[in-house]
């Protein structure tokens, strides 16, 4: 998928956050999601407990980038969860190829092929000592590691009824191959770990 | 709770299977270490309960998991209902389970303390648990104590010990995507890398036993390790070496010699928890034998036990009432005045007897600055949060 009017323009610190007018200039694009496929699920209780269940139709979500120094930005909004929070949480994601000609993220990256996660939940910031945000590589639907050394990753978001805007802040690095993908999690449907709604497509991003 | 200091679990150095993926399919390992409970001898103190307490769940988010906990039975146990959630094996697939929530646990409860001490009005408060709405206080660890089953005069129950089963075929393992959970070569223990783990619950909704809970606070799922650090150092586990009425066994079934070897193997009086989860439990139980049952005139029926053998075998399955038999069939022979090689064992005359190779004292084990007497993943001088 290319999305030649997305790009990353430079903008100041406020931009982190996602009700900020700076982001009112930026292009945005709507990325569409599919599930992530049941078939790619690589543990057979996953895939046990989940074939025939409905799952993965978030979306699309509004994707607009920024640069602030060396550090990434990137806005995500879409219609979550308008059901309170269970088990749970809503989360939000962005994928990136680690080497160009990477496969499409559709799975989440393989274990010949990882990409980088940044990863959001809800409610996370307000647990015993956790970050809201956290910079993982995966190498597969759900098959999620800590990036040792990986540089932070940071995130804040709003919510305006069932809509939420993240911005997601990490290393300018990833983008280094100029493609990205999102991916997203509904808590109220259980979705967790590969089984959630993701990008078919890595977006491009204009140079 | 916080302060115990315990270092997060990580992935220990020795050797493991069960990456993600794992079918769990062969995965026996050659050392398996295993516990038979005999529970005729079980009085529901829950001595074996706070031990695990004390030593393992005293951190933020650990406030309602009991790694071991004693029921009663029949009843509902811990979760509410566990029996009925799912997980497991049937031919060779896995059982989509329920992941059990806070409020089927219950338990980790906080109560009115400034209400009752220092509100002014303690003589006419009680002390109580606070309701936060969210279902927790209307269920516990050990909710249903001694409400058992049956009509008098032939109601009944008694008591059963549960822990993570560190399963042959654990499904647990299996069903994390993260590849957070494994089982040690060694000696079969499952374990869980709390850093590598995502939160997923997965674990939770597979495990047919639904003993495995989740630590909000931290975001990981958290279960028995058998006190592997422990077993490291020759020590037999908390529950096990602190049980006042002697009725945990620990050692290897695959040790000829060992007691577990004979109640499981020879004698074949110790068996798994719900072999039909198809999970190959390494935790054992002796079924209870009962008094006889009582006629409506309160005469005794000779021929019926108190506690249904139906419900026993719906426990620990068919080959329970063969256990039972032979059960008895030793008994007779003593009070005839014969010896049984078999109730000897099960009395234990030697505490040690209990514990295999894991007779080592932990009062014994240096325990001065600097040195570590039992191994985990990460340095204790390491923070706790990941």
């Amino acid at each position: 998928m290319s999305v030649g009017s997305l790009t990353a323009p430079e903008v100041g610190e406020e931009a982190l956050d996602p009700d900020a007018g700076a982001w009112d200039a930026i292009p945005s694009e709507g990325v569409p999601l599919v599930p992530v496929p049941i078939e790619a699920q690589l543990n057979a209780y996953v895939r046990a407990a989940w074939t025939g269940r409905d799952y993965g139709r978030s979306g699309p979500v509004e994707l607009a980038l920024a640069r602030h120094g060396d550090r990434l930005l990137a806005r995500l909004s879409w219609d979550g969860s308008a059901v309170p929070p269970g088990e749970f949480t809503d989360a939000a994601g962005l994928l990136f190829p680690r080497e160009p000609g990477t496969a499409p993220p559709v799975t989440m990256g393989t274990h010949a092929e990882p990409v980088t996660l940044w990863q959001w939940r809800d409610r996370l910031a307000s647990q015993q000592g956790l970050p809201s945000a956290r910079h993982l590589v995966s190498t597969g639907p759900g098959v999620f590691r800590p990036v040792p050394a990986g540089g932070e990753v940071s995130a804040r978001s709003s919510r305006a009824g069932s809509r939420w805007s993240v911005v997601l802040a990490g290393p300018v690095e990833a983008l280094a191959t100029g493609s990205v993908g999102v991916a997203v999690w509904a808590g109220a449907n259980a979705e967790r770990a590969g089984i959630g709604a993701v990008c078919a497509t890595w977006v491009e991003v204009a140079p | 709770m916080r302060g115990t200091g315990r270092p997060v679990i990580e992935r220990t150095r020795m050797g493991e299977y069960g990456a993600n993926g794992d079918t769990g399919e062969g995965a026996g390992a050659p050392g398996q270490v295993a516990m038979v409970f005999d529970l005729n001898k079980c009085m529901g103190c829950q001595t074996c309960s706070v031990a695990c307490k004390v030593l393992w769940t005293r951190e933020e988010g650990e406030d309602h998991q009991w790694w071991m906990s004693v029921n009663t039975q029949p009843g509902l146990g811990t979760p509410k209902g566990w029996e009925e959630m799912g997980g497991g094996w049937l031919d060779g697939q896995p059982v989509p389970g329920h992941q059990p929530g806070r409020a089927e646990f219950g338990g980790g409860w906080d109560f009115n303390y400034q209400e009752v001490f220092y509100g002014g009005t303690g003589s006419s408060t009680h002390l109580r648990p606070i309701d936060h709405g969210d279902g927790n206080t209307r269920w516990g660890m050990n909710w249903d104590e001694d409400q058992g089953g049956g009509e008098y005069p032939n109601s009944y129950y008694f008591y059963l010990p549960r822990l993570c089963n560190h399963c042959t075929h654990p499904v647990c393992v299996s069903a994390c995507p993260s590849g957070a959970m494994y089982k040690r070569h060694e000696d079969g223990v499952v374990l869980r890398d709390e850093s590598a783990c995502q939160g997923a619950r997965f674990c939770m909704e597979a495990c047919p036993y639904k003993k495995i809970y989740f630590n909000y606070a931290r975001n990981v799922a958290q279960h028995c390790i058998m006190c592997f650090p422990r077993l490291e150092a020759g020590v037999a586990p908390a529950c096990a070496r602190q049980c006042p009425g002697r009725l945990v066994f620990v050692g290897s079934a695959d040790d000829d010699e060992s007691p577990i070897h004979k109640l499981v193997h020879q004698w074949e009086v110790a068996l798994p928890l719900h072999p039909e989860f198809g999970t190959g439990p390494n935790i054992f139980y002796v079924p209870p034998l009962s008094p006889s049952r009582l006629h409506e005139d309160l005469s005794i029926d000779e021929e019926t036990p108190r506690i249904p053998p139906e419900y026993l075998e719906s426990l620990f399955g068919p080959k329970v009432h063969a256990a039972l038999d032979t059960m008895r069939r030793e008994l007779a022979r003593v009070r005839a005045g014969g010896q049984s090689e078999l109730l000897d064992t099960l009395i234990v005359y030697h505490w040690n007897d209990l514990f295999g190779r894991y007779t080592t004292d932990p009062a014994t084990l240096d325990r001065s600055p600097g040195r570590v007497p039992v191994r985990f993943g990460r340095s204790p001088s390491t923070p706790t949060t990941s």
